[in-house]
């Protein structure tokens, strides 16, 4: 008979094994190679260098991490506005209903992310369908360029995100006790006041869950703005990619990923620190 | 309180919006106009051009075969895992999570660039071999989830019960554990399944000369307008397979559920 | 006009008629219950009068007012939920000045109001908690802060106990009794457990099927139900199936019983005549049980019959007797002395059992449907003493 504790070390060895190796060292290599100087054949060289984070002093870059903020903002802002009340009749439907809806957004879930975005840029196209019925009814002058812009790729992130908002909105408000929405009518309370002082702060792990689900990849588009964005519009993705791949030079690539890499920790941290702030004051 | 007219208007704005484009797509495969803008008439070219493209097909061939190795290491790896999780209640269990937590936050370039660093840093040759780690390592951590959650509400009295009644560990596991298990294993694999043959980002910074699967041979077509019309074609061919596959997979579910519970 | 009162309420939900032209009128200050078993109506009744449901047709009335149109959140009046609704991103303050807040009632007074109901409640200690930290004897009683603060002329309680473990309950019940007292506003109590509705009530609506089956104080409705539904449902007792036979003087009459050998002697208070098919219901406390054949009294009925089981209860016996195929009989006795005695009645033993005439009714039967009224599984039928399960 084989004790517990070593059964426990033999069935979680392989998983947390094949993590440690290919996700958590790949990782810690990021910040590695962001210190290591590059050569001029695409490869790396030999000791140690500062000078790629001198590089990022360059003036492009400020530029593309103010736009990759912006826009990454704006999408999260546009999803929860409209996941919200989306989630919010979702969650109201009749069983029937609800489960439609539900598989009405995972839907897009399931057809290719890159034939989703290819989508858009047949419709957005300047001889596509949208341009035209824009420049009939007198909506745009005729010259518009409604592709490779910032508002194409604003467009595009909102329609790629929305379903990972969509999900945890509707997951927190179905378990929403609505008795406490005739609680609150019954203690004479409007429909401004239950949403403002009851609903929003009742959901808000759900909308946490989604800001974080948006936000996050949202910071890493690189798809998105290379397929429909232009030269202005470029974000962090499209840079390392870039760096990666045209110039070949990795600890470029590197430090901008560690960058990224960073962001995201913060944000991860300072969202464990909310939740563990909100469970000592006895809020779940 | 009056219920306000906000939400109804906003899901099926928002649903014309989710299907809108995917709708101009199928359109445009059969309008002999190259870019839509107007119908120009019913035509197939498009399918015919596709399926005269051999390289499209080979990347197919690459992406199921990448596919199937994937979902089957991770299935296995992911499974093991949950059970773990679910089975153990310790410091190890917590880290475990974590780990398995992880790769579902990253952003996909994140991942991709550092699987990128790591095989060239240690001389792993790109190509068909590398895409599979890579996509094992993230569909673990998919698998492991939804196994996971399925076991939350595994009653563990069902083995003990095997157990009491003469069954071994061997047989308590591959008669009771397993099949008790394998629609939660079996959702698990197909999510796994899907993700492998959907993913873009990571595979594009892991695959090397050759090995271009679907969604990587795709992205290079699109960057070519040349191609639209030919993409179009075959974005309807796999939204068809798509839907036939939810389509499949709900009628199974439901059947299961009637039968069943 | 004070009170309250319902007058032609009718709702339909679907094929269902929740509630068929009801009307009721509840006094200024008093706890009127409206009891029933799950279904009657009686929630729909409340959510009526809280402002969440409007009726098909009727008008609701408070004070005079027709109140029948008003949004929920401009009545004044307030609802104990059956589950709380506590606002649980508030702590308990919070949620006891929430209506005053709504109300914009100055922040000086806010605190005041919501410090006595604290208190009047004995929260004070935990009144920076939230909901999710206390217990639920604790949320009931939050619950009824947050509702009394804003001072309505009628508060609702929606089978407020339910939640609660027995031992809460009665202590609840007795503390919204004092509650009560304190405050005097108007309790109207939905309830399906009929001790609640008895211990705390002034008078209660029974109802069933969307109907009000009987208006009364507790003893009225116990001791003279007016429907065999009402008294299957209030307490445990015995049916008999019977045709009034002979009229014997102004008060008396004697009832002729299918299937069973002695004429019994009823109490004729609702001046039946004779050929009149009727349902006497025997309560079993009502019953003395004897191992010898009773003297025999005029005004007293006596029955001879085997005992089938016998349930020591603690506080009383029950005896089931086996008087004929048809008729199981319950008959219940406290027992001051039951360990001294020494031969107490056992299984299978032939008893008498016998009853003054006064003490039965005589419910008229009206069609046959009633007959699935009288056959309510026993289960269901609990008395209050019977409780402790």
């Amino acid at each position: 008979m084989i004790p517990p504790r070593v059964r426990e070390w033999i069935i979680s060895v392989p998983a947390m094994a094949w993590l440690v190796v290919f996700f958590l060292i790949p990782t810690l290599v990021i910040f590695v190679i962001a210190f290591k100087p590059a050569t001029p054949m695409g490869g790396l060289g030999e000791g140690w260098t500062l000078d790629t984070w001198r590089e990022l002093g360059n003036p492009n870059y400020p530029d593309i991490m103010m736009r990759t903020l912006r826009l990454s903002f704006y999408c999260t802002a546009a999803c929860i506005l409209i996941g919200l009340p989306f989630s919010y009749y979702m969650a109201r439907a009749a069983e029937k209903l609800q489960r439609w809806l539900l598989m009405l957004v995972i839907i897009p879930f399931w057809t290719n992310f890159l034939i989703r975005v290819f989508a858009w840029k047949a419709v957005l196209h300047p001889e596509g369908p949208l341009k035209h019925l824009l420049v009939s009814l007198g909506a745009v002058p005729p010259d518009t360029m409604l592709l490779y812009n910032e508002g194409a790729v604003l467009l595009v992130m909102v329609y790629t995100y929305l379903p990972f908002a969509i999900m945890p909105l509707y997951a927190s408000i179905e378990k929403f006790d609505f008795s406490l929405m005739e609680a609150a009518q019954d203690l004479g309370a409007g429909r401004v006041v239950f949403f403002s002082r009851v609903f929003l702060p009742g959901i808000r792990r759900g909308i946490q869950t989604a800001v974080l689900m948006v936000l996050i990849p949202a910071l890493g588009s690189y798809v998105i703005p290379d397929i429909l964005g232009g030269p202005t519009s470029e974000m962090l993705g499209n840079k390392i990619a870039q760096r990666a791949f045209a110039d070949r030079n990795l600890p470029h690539a590197a430090a901008l990923s560690a960058l990224l890499c960073a962001g995201v920790m913060l944000l991860l941290i300072g969202w464990g620190l909310l939740a563990r702030h909100r469970q000592k004051r006895g809020l779940t | 309180m009056k219920s306000s007219r906000l939400p109804a208007t906003t899901v099926w704005l928002t649903l014309l919006f989710f299907y809108l484009p995917i709708l101009v797509l199928v359109v445009n495969s059969f309008n002999a106009h190259k870019y839509g803008g107007s119908w120009d008439g019913f035509t197939l070219k498009w399918y015919v051009r596709l399926f005269e493209d051999r390289a499209v097909w080979h990347a197919l061939g690459n992406s199921l075969v990448v596919a199937l190795a994937s979902t089957i290491v991770s299935t296995v790896l992911g499974t093991v895992a949950a059970y773990a999780m679910s089975r153990f209640a310790s410091r190890l269990q917590k880290v475990q999570y974590g780990l398995i937590y992880m790769p579902l936050i990253v952003p996909d370039i994140l991942m991709g660039m550092s699987l990128l660093l790591f095989f060239l840093s240690v001389g792993f040759e790109l190509g068909l071999a590398s895409i599979c780690v890579a996509h094992i390592t993230f569909c673990i951590s998919y698998v492991a989830m939804v196994v996971f959650a399925r076991l939350q509400d595994f009653d563990y009295s069902i083995m003990e019960a095997a157990y009491d009644l003469g069954a071994d560990s061997r047989t308590a596991v591959l008669k009771v554990l397993l099949p008790a298990l394998a629609p939660g294993i079996a959702a698990g694999a197909l999510l796994a399944f899907t993700l492998s043959i959907d993913d873009f980002v990571i595979t594009f910074f892991v695959s090397g000369p050759g090995s271009s699967t679907l969604p990587v041979h795709i992205y290079s077509m699109m960057k070519h307008s040349r191609f639209m019309p030919v993409i179009n074609a075959l974005s309807t061919l796999l939204l068809v397979v798509t839907f036939a596959a939810v389509g499949v997979s709900q009628y199974l579910t439901t059947k299961k559920g009637n039968g069943v519970k | 006009m004070d009170g309250l009162t319902f007058e032609g309420i009718t709702k339909q939900f679907g094929d269902l008629k929740a509630l068929d032209n009801v009307s009721l009128s509840i006094r200024q200050g008093e706890i009127f219950s409206l009891l029933g078993p799950s279904g009657c109506g009686k929630t729909t009744l409340l959510r009526i009068c809280a402002g969440f449901e409007t009726p098909d047709s009727g008008r609701v009335l408070l004070n005079g007012e027709d109140i029948t149109g008003l949004p929920a959140n401009r009545r004044r009046v307030n609802t104990i939920f059956q589950n709380y609704a506590l606002f649980p991103n508030m702590t308990l303050r919070a949620n006891i000045a929430f209506g005053l807040q709504v109300a914009k009632v100055p922040k000086k007074e806010i605190a005041d109001r919501v410090e006595a109901m604290l208190q009047l409640v004995q929260l004070e200690k935990h009144a920076h908690k939230r909901p999710n930290q206390i217990s639920g004897g604790q949320k009931q009683r939050v619950a009824i802060a947050r509702a009394l603060v804003n001072r309505p002329q009628v508060l609702l309680l929606d089978e407020p106990l339910a939640a609660l473990d027995l031992k809460l309950r009665q202590r609840m019940l007795v503390e919204l009794g004092d509650i009560h007292d304190e405050v005097g506003t108007t309790f109207v109590y939905v309830t399906h457990d009929q001790g609640e509705a008895m211990g705390l009530s002034d008078r209660i609506a029974v109802l069933n099927h969307g109907v009000v089956e009987q208006v009364g104080t507790p003893p009225e409705i116990y001791e003279a139900p007016r429907s065999s539904f009402t008294a299957a449902f209030i307490g445990d007792t015995n049916f008999f199936n019977g045709r009034v036979c002979e009229i014997v003087d102004s008060e008396y009459c004697t009832v002729e019983i299918d299937g069973l050998e002695p004429r019994i002697r009823m109490f004729n208070d609702k001046n039946l005549r004779a050929n009149v098919p009727v349902d006497l219901s025997i309560r079993p406390e009502k019953f003395s049980i004897h191992r010898q054949p009773p003297d025999s009294a005029q005004e007293r009925n006596t029955l001879r019959g085997v005992v089938e089981n016998v349930i020591y209860l603690g506080s009383h016996t029950k005896w089931w007797v086996r008087v004929s195929d048809e008729y199981l009989i319950s008959v219940t006795s406290q027992h001051s002395r039951f360990l001294l005695d020494k031969d107490p009645i056992r299984w299978e033993e032939e008893v008498w059992i016998s009853w003054h005439a006064d003490d039965g009714y005589m419910l008229e039967r009206y069609n046959e449907s009633d007959e699935s009224l009288v056959a309510l599984p026993d289960t269901e039928v609990q008395t209050l003493e019977d409780e402790p399960e």
